[in-house]
Parts: C-alpha cells; structure tokens; sequence
C-alpha cells in the first residue's frame, strides 16, 4: 500500500456525504427512480428531505385521517400555515412548530431559533405574525439541568419574540422526569393579512426568478434535518453544526421587507428555509405547482469558504427565505430589500418540466425531478398496544390524606399549576396593541382583530393522561383547548397538532401515535372543527436510556369571539353572588395532578369525554357568555375543581364558600370530587338573581349544572355533609401558588 | 497580581474569561456593530468584529497555572459558556 | 393642520403602534418615516417609538443615535418642537445626548412586562399639560434596558430643573423599591429637557390609549398624546 496522507478525504463531511444515511429500501428506491446512482450531492440532498423531519414518512397516511375542511378554511395541511377565513376580507394564519433536539443541547439559541422558525412559516402566506405561544416540557424542576433548560428556554423565547415585535400572549409549561434529557420545546404563532394579498408555496409560472433573501448561507445546521430525525446523544454536545444563531434582528428586518413586498403584490410564491435548507424549499414549492427550478450556486452568498454543493443544498443557516417574482417586478424589490439592507441574491428561476437542476456554473451537480426530491417513499411501521398501559389502569386507590388543607397547599405549589407569572413576565405580551386578555388572566388569550371581533388563542397538552391512556388522553387535550375558547366567549374555528413521541420504529411508541391521532380525528368530526395543519416530530427519547417521552400531542386551537360578547376572565368578581358547577365530577384519577404529585402515583382511569354531549354543551355555555349573566368563568382542568377555584379566589382576591355535596357528583370518595380532572366541566360566577336561569340553561339540556356555593369575603372553604373539610385563608394558597416557580429559579441564579 | 504569585504561597491572580460564539458560528452582535457603526462610520480598515462576554476574577492560588487551571476547570463545570456554541478562553493577567 | 412624524428605525417594532393610535384614536395626522428619510425638519412633532433598533446590539439605542435622521431631530428640540421617545425611543435620545443620563439594563437581570403606575412629576411638558401633578397614570412597561441612572449632582439638577416627568409608584402612589421595576433611579420612569419640549420614558403610552386595552376600559395613556396636540393648538379626538 502506497497511499499517501494526502490521499486522504478533505473532511469528515465528505466522509459523511459519501454514506447516505437512508435505508435499504430507500435507496433502492432512490436508484430505480433515478434509473442511476445519484451523485453526492443528490444523495446528501435525498438523506436531507426524506428524513422524518422533512418529509412525514411514517406518519403521512395518519395525518390523512385528520379533518381538514370547513368553510372558514383557504389553506389546510401540507402548507407553511394554515389559513382561516375571518371574514371582511381578512385572514388568520396558524402554525406550530418546535425545537426540541437543538433546545436540549443548546437552549437558549434551539428555542430562539425555534420561535424565529415558525414566524418565517407565518411570513411564507405572506401574513404579518401578531402572536406567539409556547407550549414547554421539562423534567423535573428538582433537577439542576432542569432549571438550566428551564431558565435558557424561557430567555431564548422572550429575546427573540420581543426583539421581533410579536407579543408572547400564552403558553402552557408541564414538568415530568420524561423530559429530562429531552425537553419539548414548541412555538405556536398566529398571523394576520389580507385574504387578496396571501402568498402560497408554489412555483406557478415558469420564468419567475428565484431570489434567495436574508441571511448568507454557512455552514452552521448541517445535517440539522437529519439530526432532528436522530435520538439524541451525548455526542451531540461536541457537534459543532447542531448549533445555530438566532438573529432576530434579521428576521424583524426580514418581516417588514417582505410584507413590504407582499403589499406591494410582487411576489409570486414563497417558501421559508428551515430544516432541509434549499433543498426542502426548492422541492417542495416546485413539486406542488409541477413545475421544476433551476439555480446556480455559485450566486449564493456563502459566509465561509469552499463551501461544497451538498454543503450549500442542506445547510439551515436562519433567517433566509425563497422568493418567486415576475422579472419585470425586479427592480421593485432590489429596492425593498436594499431599504431595509438585507442580503438577497437572484440564484435561478422556475422551469416547466418538473426538474430541480443544481448547478454549479456551467456544470451541474445535481438534477432529479422535484416531486421525486420532495416525495419521499413512506416508511411503513407497525404498531402494538404497549404492555405497560395494563399495568397502569390497576393501580389501587391511594390513602385518604389526613389534612385536606396542607394537600391542597401542595398541589398548589405543584409547579404544574403554580402561576406561571416568572415566565410571562418576561414575553412582551402587549406590543402590537391588540393583548385584551393577558398570560394568566382566563383560559385563553383574546386578541383584538381589525374587523371587530376578537380572536381567541390557547394551547394544550398533558402528557401524564396521554401516557397512561393515550386515546381518551388526547381526546381529554383537544376537548381542555375547546372549552378554554369557549370559555373566552369564542367560537372554536380550527386547529393545528404537534405530536412529539418516541421512535416511530418502536411498535409500541407507534400505536400510542395512531391512538392520538384517531383521539384528535374522533374529537373534530364529533364537533366539526377542521385541523389546518401541524407538525410531527419523533426520536424524543433518551438514547443512552432508550426511554421514550411520555406521548405529547399538543393542540394549538383558535375560535373568534363576536363582538357582542363580553369579555370575561377567571378572577371572581363580588362577594355575595353564586358559584355554579356545569358538567360532571367522575372518578378519573389517572394521570391527575393529585395522583402524580401528591401520591407519586401514575395510572388510574383517565378522564373520558362524552363525544355526543360536547357540542351541545359548549354551545349553551357560549349561550350564557353572550347573555351577559356570566360574572367570571374557568374551566376545570389540572387540579380539578378545588383548584379551578382556589386560581379564580386568588386572582380574584376574594374566598368561595362550596358545598361538595352539591356538586354534580359521581365519585366515590371525597379526595375524588376535589382533585378529579373529569373533562368539560366549568365554575361559572353568575349574580343571584340569574342564578336560575344559569343553571336551568344548562339543566334543559341534560347537561349537569348546579348552585354550589357563594363568593365571599372570607378564605377558601369547602363542606361536606355539613362540617367544613377545608378552610385556608386566601394569602396563604396566593403565596403557596405564586411563589413556587421563581423560588426554585432564582435559588439557581 | 500574578506577578506576585510565588511557587506554593497562596496569593491572589486575576484572570480573565472571554466567551465568544464559536469562530465559525455567526456572531449577529458584532457584524451589527461592525456593519452600522463602524463601516458606516468610515472606519473601513476594520474587517471584523467579534461580540463577546467578559469575566475578570480574583483568584487565590499557588501559582497563576493553577488559577488558570481552576478558572478552566469552573467554567467547564458550571457552564459558564455552553460547548455547544461558544468557545471558551482563559487567560492569566501579567 | 398639525402634522406629526413616527420615526421608524431597523428594528424598531412599537412604529405601527404608535402610528394607529395617533392616527385613530387622537385623529391627528401622521406620518411614518423611514429614518433615512427624514431630512428636513417638515413636521409640527416627533415621535420616536419603541423597539430594539439595531437588535440593542452594543447597548439599546447607541446605534440608531447615530442616524442622520438625529441631525434633524436635534434641530427640531433647538426649535423647541415636541418630541417624544417612547422605551427605545428614549434610549436613542439619551444616547444621541439629546436627553441626560443613561438607560441601563433592569437591576433584576430580565425583560419585564408588566403594567405600572406612574405618577405626574411635572406639567411643564408638552405631554403633560392637560395632566395634573401628582395624577396617576396606569400603562405598561415592556423592556430589558430600562434602568435609569446618572450621577447625584446631574440627578439634583434635573430635581431642580423640573426635568423628572413621570415616577413609578406603588397602590399608595408612593415611589419606593416595591414599586421600582427596573432599578430606575429615584424611581424614575420618564424625564425632560431643560427647555421640556423633549421628553422620554420608558412606558409605553400607546399601548394604554384604547380602553379595550386598558384596566376598566380607561385609557391613561392618550393623555400624553392628547396634551402633545393640545400644546400644538391641534385639535384631539373623542374622548
């Protein structure tokens, strides 16, 4: 052997390249297709847009199953952002995205970064993003790597969504030792534009040019795409291209020059870059008008040197977007772009043909058809019913605590449902004056809207539920995100998922997936409501460990509140009027927040929801809001009923008296009614005088509603069969309750 | 001062941490101020501009190898910077 | 007719805001102009508004104060004009030494939003004539860079010049630490030039100008853009 060092590779990312990391069948696939070998380049480009984050292989035909259609919806799934008709010539626009592999090794930058990621989806329908939510899974608070996230999560989102004008108005946060090496970091955003002016992915006309927009393209985030598709390792700490930059700035220069440019109608189609870089955005925006691209990429502006091909076709530096403008509108936006001095290069233009062509100069280095580049072949996987879920739904009852009254301090302080203030505080929750109702002060955030009505924003999830019964789990989400809209006074109008499970290989991580997606399918046909997109995202689990998360399908749900309604928050208003209990106490403990925090106790029977009574019932409590006769309203959920009420005493400032006994009951013990987080069920504070009118409202429909109690000026105090089982001044929870979250952050500061 | 740290007599170095984003990861910070300060400016002999976090301590130690060693050792335990995305350096003021 | 300026700056992102509430609300006409645009000094007032100009890269304001469209601002203040900097508006103008002092990062490390009480310290402003001393007015505060400061014998000048504008106090109107959000100090929240055509501060009176955004629906914060036209000799919209 004579081989010289020289010989050698020139880098490892050539090394890499050389191997696709697909599968047999993949590849096999790839070749025959092609009717060749790809090259280097198309292979790094095929390994890029077929992993799972780009291209939905195991989870596709599932999705299907999803609702999509409703009146009110112009774009549905299979888009940046699904688009919603609000009527007098405006729509919404609603994504969700997260950013939990590159979050849990960086988390300042992965959420940062993540937030800027869904924005640019907001952008790509050409619509301005109004507002941002950020659903957060953690390990346990205890854990001092915990807090680390935690803390560097909470900064990432507020530098950059308050850097970028887009107030942060809700969220929602869960602590579980599942999420220790793995945190779930997701970023709802909502946008706001004019129904005439939207912008689709799509490269209609072939002659368009293809301008590259924003910032230079390194090689930070290579293999990004492939990376989110991989379990995360401790290796991944010493990778150097997991790391990414945010840059908001950028992207608030980004925002205002392409709604510039979207309001001055020039552009034709547009795509953000995010995972999969160029070759995601160059694919799938040819492939769905049929048409193909070619580019050159010696016209890309690259920030380091020698930048290979493949290099430059997967790379995910951010805050970069495809632009596609007629060629007489060029000059209309150069002068955009260099009013706002951003960076842009015009690297190709749309073909007929359907064929992505990269070239480099004249030579080209890559060339494959664009539906065949954005297509990949599905991954077919089995599912099992894990074992564990039997094991669970026998747990026996635990004791009967002594001090109902130090149990309810406890479960108050559980960071679960402890205020959540030492979060909002930080999020600009006000810029853009459209904030009526605030982080913490109902169920839902309600936005102001250009056409007078008002749009209400939530988002859900509970993975202690969804793991000890997946189906009724997330049928328990998406029912919990209804009745915070309706509790707002809104209409539900759609919604968008984000699964986040194991890896789908595993049979038994893949059935707890099709449960969530049946949960979420039976949920809106039964209710009517489209899905207008979404977001999967596997390997969440632990590789040293090969533990799973906990399933999380997370549901971030919009509804539009007319406006003759009243706005309504959660504190209680006047001492003297009455507290009515809508819909039924059971005893589902499973995956409760007084199994798991109180008892240390996980499994039971979870909440289940009755499909055929939930639209009635939603409707007659919007009935109420509408009349007027509704005082404060929260919805019972983490916590159960003594804690929807202790939150409504504390915000309020002022006590309940409530007799259990009157509550519309079927548990069998007293810690049950208290603690139970039995679904669709509402406290509503209502004057003495409409008190029975309230409760018939709801009576006639066969819902359960009654009279339970009075507002106070006195502490929180519940009876049962005469005798008083609990009785707490309110300073004491208020503190319990508001305390829990900034002690335990501060102390590692 | 470590020029008063003497072989095995604890007495006090200062030490300097820099923490900067890695050196091929973009630094928004600095081409920001480069870009529309000091260009704009008209100080276009300068080609770079790197943004960076600054800690100066005071250390007890033998000798300033061994504060060098334990500021080292601090910043690698308690994440003083993240390796996933800065770079670290310690240097012994003379 | 009385005409006003929004400078918008990169990075600027309370611009829309403080354009709709002037042009709606107070039904004054304004107009939003890119910084680099702004050369001459063709408008009656000025409104800086809030943001993160140039990402607060080096410190919040420093660089847009070095915007051309300061030349102009500086020879609209000589001429006694009003302007106003809201939050990052009020950086710039202490960093272009248009205001005194400086705008430091809040003592407590973080963002904070969160809505304030502020007490009037002064009617001597353009934006607090139509105000009473003392009167207090709830709007919200949104910042990183927010904490006041400048050295004693500068603070006891500006006590003596009448240049502190606004102050955060608690329920009891009261300034003290309780109510201080940021460290500001001597709880200051909002300050004027000697000549009081120029004032800063840091909350934004925007974002309390329309009753559905404000506590019982009464928007606090229009009256510091009402007194601003009404100093003008323009006339404001319904109340």
């Amino acid at each position: 052997m004579t081989r010289s060092v020289i010989e050698e590779p020139q880098s490892l990312i050539m090394v890499e390249v050389q191997k696709p990391n697909l599968t047999d069948e993949e590849i096999r696939y790839a070749v025959k297709k092609l009717q060749r070998e790809p090259n280097e380049v198309e292979w790094a480009m095929l390994e890029a847009q077929w992993s799972e984050h780009c291209s939905y292989k195991s989870s596709k035909p599932l999705l299907k199953q999803l609702p999509s259609k409703g009146p009110r919806v112009i774009v549905g799934p299979g888009f940046d952002a699904g688009v919603i008709d609000i009527g007098d010539g405006w729509v919404v626009t609603l994504h969700i995205e997260s950013h939990n592999h590159p979050s849990a090794i960086d988390p300042y930058g992965g959420a940062a970064t993540g937030v800027g990621g869904v924005v640019r989806d907001i952008l790509s329908l050409g619509t301005r993003p109004i507002a941002l939510l950020d659903p957060l899974r953690f390990g346990s608070i205890e854990s001092p790597h915990t807090r680390w996230l935690f803390d560097n999560v909470v900064r990432g989102i507020a530098d950059y969504g308050n850097c970028i004008g887009v107030p942060t108005v809700g969220g929602e946060v869960e602590f579980d030792p599942s999420f220790e090496r793995n945190c779930l970091v997701d970023v709802v955003c909502v946008g706001l534009g004019r129904k005439d002016k939207l912008v689709l992915g799509e490269a209609r006309n072939p002659g368009d040019l293809v301008y590259l927009v924003g910032g230079n393209t390194g090689r930070d985030g290579i293999r990004g795409a492939g990376f989110a598709s991989k379990a995360l390792t401790d290796k991944s700490d010493t990778e150097r291209s997991a790391v990414q930059v945010p840059d908001p700035f950028t992207k608030k220069l980004i925002i205002e020059a392409i709604l510039e440019a979207v309001d001055a109608n020039i552009i034709q189609g547009m795509k953000d870059l995010g995972g999969g870089g160029l070759t995601c955005g160059l694919s799938e925006i040819a492939a769905k008008a049929g048409t193909g691209i070619e580019i050159d990429l010696n016209r890309i502006q690259t920030r380091e040197p020698n930048m290979l091909p493949a290099e430059i076709m997967i790379s995910e530096s951010q805050e970069r977007m495809i632009l596609l403008i007629r060629e007489e509108d060029e000059r209309k936006l150069v002068n955009i772009l260099e009013k706002w001095e951003l960076g842009f290069a015009k690297i190709g233009h749309v073909t007929e043909g359907g064929l992505l062509i990269i070239r480099q100069g004249n030579e080209v280095v890559a060339k494959a058809p664009a539906k065949f580049v954005a297509e990949a072949p599905l991954a077919p996987r089995s599912a099992m019913r894990p074992r564990y879920l039997d094991v669970l739904a026998k747990v026996p009852e635990p004791p009967l605590p002594e001090d109902l009254d130090q149990t309810l301090i406890e479960l108050i302080s559980s960071p679960d449902i402890a205020s959540k203030e030492w979060i909002y505080r930080q999020y600009d929750h006000e810029v853009g004056i459209r904030t009526i109702i605030r982080p913490g002060q109902a169920d839902s955030a309600l936005l102001r809207l250009p056409n007078k009505s008002s749009l209400a924003l939530t988002t859900d999830g509970n993975s202690k539920h969804c793991y000890v019964d997946p189906y009724w789990g997330t049928v328990g989400v998406v029912s919990e995100s209804f009745c915070n809209l309706v509790a707002g006074g809104a209409e539900p109008v759609a919604l968008v998922d984000h699964l986040q499970f194991g890896d789908p290989g595993n049979p038994e991580v893949y059935w707890t997936f099709k449960e969530a997606i049946r949960a979420i399918s039976n949920y809106l046909k039964a209710l009517s409501v489209p899905c207008i997109g979404g977001k999967v995202s596997f390997y969440n689990e632990d590789s040293t460990s090969r533990r799973a998360i906990k399933p999380s399908p997370v549901i971030a749900a919009l509804g539009l509140v007319d406006p003759k309604t009243p706005r309504i928050a959660q504190a209680l208003r006047k001492e003297g009027n009455d507290l009515v209990v809508i819909g039924n106490t059971s005893d589902e403990m499973g995956g409760s927040e007084y199994y798991e925090h109180i008892h240390k106790l996980t499994g039971g029977r979870v909440p289940r929801v009755n499909l055929k009574k939930e639209r009635t019932l939603l409707r007659s409590l919007l009935r109420s809001l509408r009349s007027g006769r509704v005082e404060s309203i929260h919805d019972i959920s983490k916590g159960g009923l003594a804690i929807a009420l202790t939150e409504m005493s504390v915000q309020g400032r002022k006590g309940v008296t409530v007799n259990l006994d009157k509550v519309p009951n079927k548990t069998s013990r007293i810690d049950n009614s208290l603690f139970s987080e039995s679904r669709s069920r509402f406290i509503i504070e209502t004057k003495p005088r409409d008190i029975t009118r309230i409760v018939n409202s709801f009576k006639r429909l066969g819902i359960p509603a009654a009279k339970v109690g009075s507002v106070t000026d006195n502490g929180i105090e519940f009876l049962s069969k005469g005798r008083s089982i609990i009785a707490i001044p309110i300073s004491e929870v208020s503190r319990a309750w508001s305390e829990t979250i900034p002690r335990a952050m501060e102390a590692t500061l | 001062m470590c020029a008063v740290c003497l072989p095995m007599s604890p007495a006090t170095c200062t030490v300097e941490v820099v923490v900067e984003n890695k050196p091929l990861a973009r630094d928004p910070e600095g081409e920001t101020i480069h870009r529309n300060l000091i260009l704009k400016g008209g100080y276009s002999q300068v080609t770079n501009v790197r943004a960076g976090k600054l800690l100066r301590m005071n250390v007890e130690a033998r000798s300033p190898e061994d504060a060098k060693q334990l500021v080292r050792k601090l910043c690698d335990d308690l994440r003083i910077y993240n390796p996933a995305s800065h770079i670290c350096q310690v240097r012994v003021l003379s | 007719m009385v005409k006003v300026a929004v400078i918008q700056f990169p990075g600027s992102n309370c611009d829309l805001d403080a354009l709709e509430i002037l042009q709606k609300t107070i039904k004054v006409s304004t107009d939003l102009v890119w910084h680099k645009n702004l050369k001459l000094d063709e408008y009656d007032a000025y409104v800086l508004p809030g943001g993160f100009s140039y990402g607060d890269y080096l410190r919040a304001g420093a660089i847009a104060a070095t915007s051309s469209s300061l030349e102009t601002i500086r020879e609209a203040t000589d001429k006694g004009k009003p302007v106003l900097g809201i939050c990052n508006g009020f950086q710039i103008l202490v960093e272009a030494g248009i205001l005194p002092g400086a705008v430091l990062r809040n003592s407590g490390l973080r963002f904070v939003c969160k809505w304030t009480r502020l007490r009037i310290e002064s009617t001597g402003t353009p934006f607090t004539k139509l105000a009473s001393k003392g009167q207090i007015l709830r709007i919200p505060i949104a910042h990183n860079e927010g904490r006041y400061y400048l050295d004693k014998d500068q603070l006891a000048e500006l006590e003596r010049s009448e240049q502190i504008v606004l102050r955060y106090v608690d329920e009891n109107d009261v300034p003290n630490e309780d109510s201080n959000p940021n460290g500001s100090l001597d709880n200051i929240a909002g300050i004027c030039n000697k000549r009081g055509n120029v004032m800063g501060l840091m909350p934004h009176p925007e974002r309390a100008s329309l009753p559905v955004l404000s506590p019982e629906n009464y928007p606090e914060g229009r009256i510091i853009f009402d007194s601003m036209v009404e100093s003008l000799g323009g006339s404001t919209g319904g109340k």
